[in-house]
């Protein structure tokens, strides 16, 4: 089913006065929740679309499928399938909440350099391993922690 | 019951198949999510596991991980 829009302005009320909108506001919205606005898509017909509409004043077994599909299309903007396709939106998205996140860690890093306090001298190296080897000579937690990881004959870590 | 319920989840993708055949034509004109979608979505999560690899790794953040396997002692009390 071709996509053609008819050559028609969407109802605008002119401006001047105080209600109005400004193009592209206009007084015609249909979401799915509000499919059927007052105001139909094209209020200024030219005279191919006035005799159209004079025509579905008659039977409407009288109009051609085309004239039918005409006349939907000055009444209304797009179809339901038109209204809810989906978009791409998501990717921008997510694409930006991404670029946000990773904006953060540059933040961090700005923070380490800038507001970190100095490294306390508990958290070196070289305390670490002294410390460990500390611990494992008092056999800490022996039985299922950090002694019991530890093989004391082969002085390694147990495989 | 619960076999109510899946039958009416699957269904979903049975449903699927006959819209998206019948919506063939495309948009006539694509807007901008179309045209840079899946630019910004591949830099932004690109530049996002940089950025995070980079911070967790390379300035000097203590993580002090689990010495377990890492770690190898050193005596501490010949001083």
């Amino acid at each position: 089913m071709s996509q053609v829009q008819p050559e028609c302005s969407p109802s605008v009320v002119p401006a001047a006065h105080s209600k109005e909108k400004m193009p592209p506001y206009t007084n015609y919205h249909a979401q799915r929740s509000y499919p059927m606005p007052d105001e139909p898509f094209c209020t200024e017909l030219n005279a191919e679309q006035r005799a159209l509409k004079e025509k579905e004043k008659g039977s409407w077994t009288q109009l051609t499928h085309d004239e039918k599909v005409a006349l939907y299309r000055l009444q209304f903007h797009e179809t339901f399938a038109e209204m809810n396709r989906r978009s791409n939106e998501w990717k921008t998205v997510m694409g930006c909440v991404f670029f946000f996140f990773g904006f953060t860690a540059l933040m961090i890093w700005w923070q380490r350099i800038y507001v970190f306090p100095k490294k306390p001298v508990t958290l070196t190296d070289e305390w670490k391993a002294q410390q460990l080897q500390r611990i494992l000579d008092m056999k800490g937690n022996p039985v299922q922690g950090l002694a019991s990881r530890w093989d004391y004959e082969k002085k390694e870590w147990k495989k | 019951m619960m076999f109510l319920l899946t039958r009416n989840a699957l269904r979903r993708f049975k449903i699927r198949s006959i819209q998206q055949i019948r919506q063939s034509h495309e948009k006539h004109s694509p807007d901008f999510h179309d045209k840079y979608g899946n630019i910004v979505l591949a830099s932004g999560s690109a530049f996002c596991v940089v950025a995070w690899v980079f911070t967790a790794t390379q300035i000097g953040i203590e993580w002090n991980l689990s010495p377990v396997g890492r770690v190898t002692p050193e005596e501490w009390n010949d001083k």
